[in-house]
């Protein structure tokens, strides 16, 4: 394999690579999050780990950074072998971890966090907070960006928060600087920022792991690529073996025409779900039209809105401004209880906490908000109650042991499954699905998209939040893109392209 | 596979098949508890004071059959002690001024009920935890009932059927008893086999969930709350009933018993998941302690000590049951 010779050739050159990670496993109860994964870094290079949610990409990480054990594997720093016991463990090591939420003290200066381990003191044992504001600058002066270091850190966005980060970085002298999805709340502008100083840190000789599913990032700013995929190693590469459809392949592990399944032909034309000029403190003027028969995709960025859009249309958040219309009747009272009986119902992405009753059985998960049509005066026919569950348990493939199994045994793809047939035995016309294939495996996700494709061709209207790019591409028949709380872009299937999207999504 | 995996842990498992089910181990429990009695003193079973053990058990059920609803959809009442003794105070009041019963026991299964939707209204609209807003209805009420009155207000007309509420019979059955019956098989029934029973396990067990499914998530913890303290009504008439009076001191711990027979009998304080049958045991077993502390002699600040102590055993037990059930 040519990865494989390409490691080995660096490794008899040079002094001991700054990280190698072998054999790597982990398991939780009743998931494998990683069997024999291997990473090694090369000292002044942008090592990109790629893979979709699941894919095992925060495991290795958190593994690294110490916030988990790892159950086998060997890892190796400047070619020591040594363990990781905690957080603090590895940053005196060397490694340094920006995660996503940014581990910072929002209440501490600037300076003030940089230094928080290790305060420089005066010979009576107090702080000499003049040096650590100079040490401070002198950090920032170093990676070639400029913040107010005695600005109150919370005060900061999350763009110079992670700035103050790699400077932590920098005052422990890491080698290795391992960033995780650092744009996901990025603008374009900061994100180009962040890619220079990210430069100044190879340049210094850092090893860099820049964890991401973008696949434009990745080809600008990594050297090499590994890739992931239901907790096993995939790939290593140099970048330049890589095409967009090669490392989309390796993440997905199938053609992409084969994740998507399509059955529908053309939608109806009959409007089922009309939204005009909703304003809302997150929203402002959102206005579409979403036709029976077909899958209407919202993209967007961090924060677009997306969420925000889906519980206003449900009634389940409140509306300053506008109208909405399901099927020609207005959402008025503003609720839930109005809108579920005029056929519109949310699929949250939030399965845990607005979803799933986790105690209770899978039944009473699936009938829930049909549990009317099964009862005379009050009293619950359970006899039909379970005959209509099972039959959603056969038709969609929901694996569980018997219908009064508590639905948090499942998985991820089996509790989505319950919860899209409680609204299909509701009889909804319109269903706004959310991230649907959140914190579900890769093959599940293929049974969730063949689920959305058959009720589009069912004759529901679909309107799905998503901020996963293949699926928004291989979905929608029509693509709306958020940014900001306001529709910035609309694009027909044929005339969507990641690019365009993306475009429109950076305001 | 699945054997491989539970096979190692031996101890969980037996512990597992041994507490399989938090109702036998009460039902167990009670047995042990009345043979142990009864052995060491023959008058336990005898017929007098099993009908003490049910007149005291149907006081705390009808209200635990509340209490169960309302520990379902995630909420608790602390205030139902307190509630009890004015329920009384006002009945009698009532009943001294109109002279008449029906209207009296009216004005107090009212003033229960307007308790429980005060503190429901409390909960849902000004978003006070119920804990802590129950705390404050408590003391308000405690306070209150003193306002109201200093002293025990006697039943002034010396009305018979006032008297026969808490202490009258049909047949060898005492009346509070009967009430409690019909109380408890119509929340067993609404609870398992209706829509309004579900919808309360839903409310508790995810209340976005069951927003989002258009269940009218306020109103089913209003009911819960006003059918509480309605029920607080009805046993704040049995014990008028039975002390004659309206005793402002009556009630004090009241909530702490039928709350730690409602936990016993295995409702989860956070909701969604309880059953009657073991709210019933529950009741059964804390009083038939209490009882069983009395006949034997022993001293009764143990009526207080042991229920804490079979409390803390009986849900350390539940989470043994629930480890076991987890592997």
């Amino acid at each position: 394999m040519p990865a494989e010779a390409a490691t080995a050739a660096v490794a008899e050159t040079a002094a001991p690579l700054p990280l190698e990670m072998t054999g790597i496993g982990k398991h939780f109860p009743g998931v494998i999050a990683l069997d024999n994964v291997d990473l090694s870094l090369e000292a002044g290079k942008v090592h990109a780990l790629m893979g979709e949610n699941g894919a095992g990409k925060s495991t290795l990480i958190k593994i690294l950074a110490g916030v988990y054990g790892k159950d086998t594997g060997t890892i190796r720093i400047a070619g020591r072998e040594t363990s990781i016991a905690s957080p603090g463990d590895a940053l005196r090591q060397g490694i340094k971890v920006v995660f996503q939420e940014i581990a910072l003290i929002s209440e501490f200066t600037v300076a003030e966090n940089i230094f928080l381990e290790q305060y420089p003191t005066g010979r009576s044992g107090s702080i000499n907070w003049k040096k650590i504001r100079q040490d401070a600058r002198a950090l920032f002066e170093r990676i070639g960006f400029d913040v107010d270091t005695n600005a109150r850190t919370g005060a900061l966005p999350i763009s110079q928060q992670q700035m103050v980060e790699i400077a932590r970085a920098l005052a422990h002298e890491a080698r290795i600087v391992v960033m995780d999805e650092p744009t996901s709340s990025l603008t374009p502008a900061e994100v180009a920022l962040l890619f220079t100083v990210i430069r100044r840190l190879t340049a210094l000789g850092i090893a860099v792991i820049y964890v991401s599913h973008k696949l434009d990032e990745v080809f600008e700013i990594a050297d090499t690529v590994t890739v992931l995929r239901d907790g096993r190693h995939i790939s290593t590469r140099p970048i330049g073996e890589h095409t967009h459809d090669t490392l989309i392949q390796d993440m997905i592990g199938r053609q992409i025409d084969d994740l998507f399944p399509r059955s529908r032909g053309q939608a109806s034309g009959k409007v089922a779900l009309s939204v005009k000029g909703v304003a809302t403190e997150k929203l402002r003027d959102v206005t579409f039209d979403v036709y029976a028969g077909e899958v209407l995709g919202f993209f967007g960025l961090m924060g677009a809105g997306r969420t925000e859009l889906a519980k206003a249309i449900v009634g389940f958040d409140p509306i300053d401004k506008g109208t909405i219309e399901i099927g020609g009747r207005p959402l008025h009272p503003h609720d839930t209880r109005t809108a579920v009986s005029l056929g519109i119902g949310l699929l949250t992405e939030d399965r845990k906490g607005e979803g799933l009753m986790l105690d209770l059985p899978v039944v009473y998960n699936l009938s829930l908000a049909a549990l009317g049509s099964f009862a005379r005066g009050g009293f619950i026919d359970e006899t039909a109650e379970r005959e209509a569950a099972q039959g959603y348990v056969d038709r969609f493939r929901i694996r569980t042991p018997s219908l009064f199994q508590e639905i948090k045994n499942l998985s991820g793809g089996n509790q989505q499954k319950v919860l899209l047939a409680r609204w299909l035995l509701r009889g909804l016309s319109v269903i706004v699905v959310d991230e649907p294939t959140r914190g579900i495996d890769v093959g599940a996700k293929q049974e969730i998209f063949a689920l959305i494709d058959q009720l589009a061709a069912d004759g529901h209207a679909i309107v799905m939040m998503t901020s996963e790019m293949p699926e928004l591409l291989g979905l929608s028949d029509r693509v709306m893109v958020m940014g900001e709380g306001r529709i910035t872009g609309s694009f027909s299937r044929d005339e969507a392209t990641q690019e365009k999207i993306l475009n429109a999504a950076i305001v | 596979m699945v054997s491989e995996v539970s096979a190692p842990p031996k101890s969980a498992s037996l512990v597992g098949a041994l507490v399989g089910n938090n109702q036998i181990v009460l039902v167990a429990a009670l047995v042990v508890i009345c043979v142990g009695i009864s052995l060491a003193v023959p008058q336990f079973y005898s017929s007098a004071n099993i009908i003490a053990i049910l007149r005291q058990v149907a006081m705390v059920l009808i209200v635990a059959c509340g209490m169960t609803m309302l520990l379902i959809t995630a909420e608790v009442d602390l205030s139902v002690g307190a509630s009890l003794a004015f329920v009384g105070v006002v009945a009698m009041d009532v009943i001294n001024v109109t002279d008449s019963v029906f209207l009296g026991a009216l004005a107090g299964i009212a003033f229960g009920a307007l308790v429980g939707l005060v503190n429901g209204l409390i909960v849902t609209r000004l978003k006070v935890n119920s804990l802590i807003a129950t705390i404050g209805t408590m003391m308000i009420l405690q306070g209150g009932v003193f306002l109201y009155s200093r002293e025990a207000i006697q039943n002034h007309h010396h009305l018979p059927s006032f008297v026969d509420i808490g202490a009258g019979y049909v047949g060898p059955v005492p009346i509070p008893v009967i009430v409690a019956a019909v109380i408890f098989i119509a929340s067993y029934v609404v609870l398992r086999h209706t829509t309004l029973g579900r919808y309360l396990f839903a409310v508790g067990a995810n209340e976005k969930t069951a927003r989002l499914s258009g269940l009218r998530t306020t109103w089913l913890k209003l009911f819960a709350f006003v059918l509480t303290g309605a029920l607080v009504g009805v046993a704040g008439l049995i014990l008028g009933s039975l002390m004659n009076a309206g005793q402002p001191t009556a009630g004090r711990g009241f909530e702490l018993t039928v709350i730690a027979a409602v936990i016993l009998g295995g409702t989860s304080l956070s909701g969604g998941r309880g059953t009657l049958i073991g709210t019933l045991l529950g009741v059964f077993v804390l009083k038939v302690i209490d009882d069983g502390i009395i006949v034997l002699q022993w001293n009764q600040d143990l009526q207080m000590i042991v229920p804490g102590v079979v409390l803390i055993a009986a849900i350390y037990l539940d989470i043994l049951r629930r480890r076991a059930d987890a592997r």
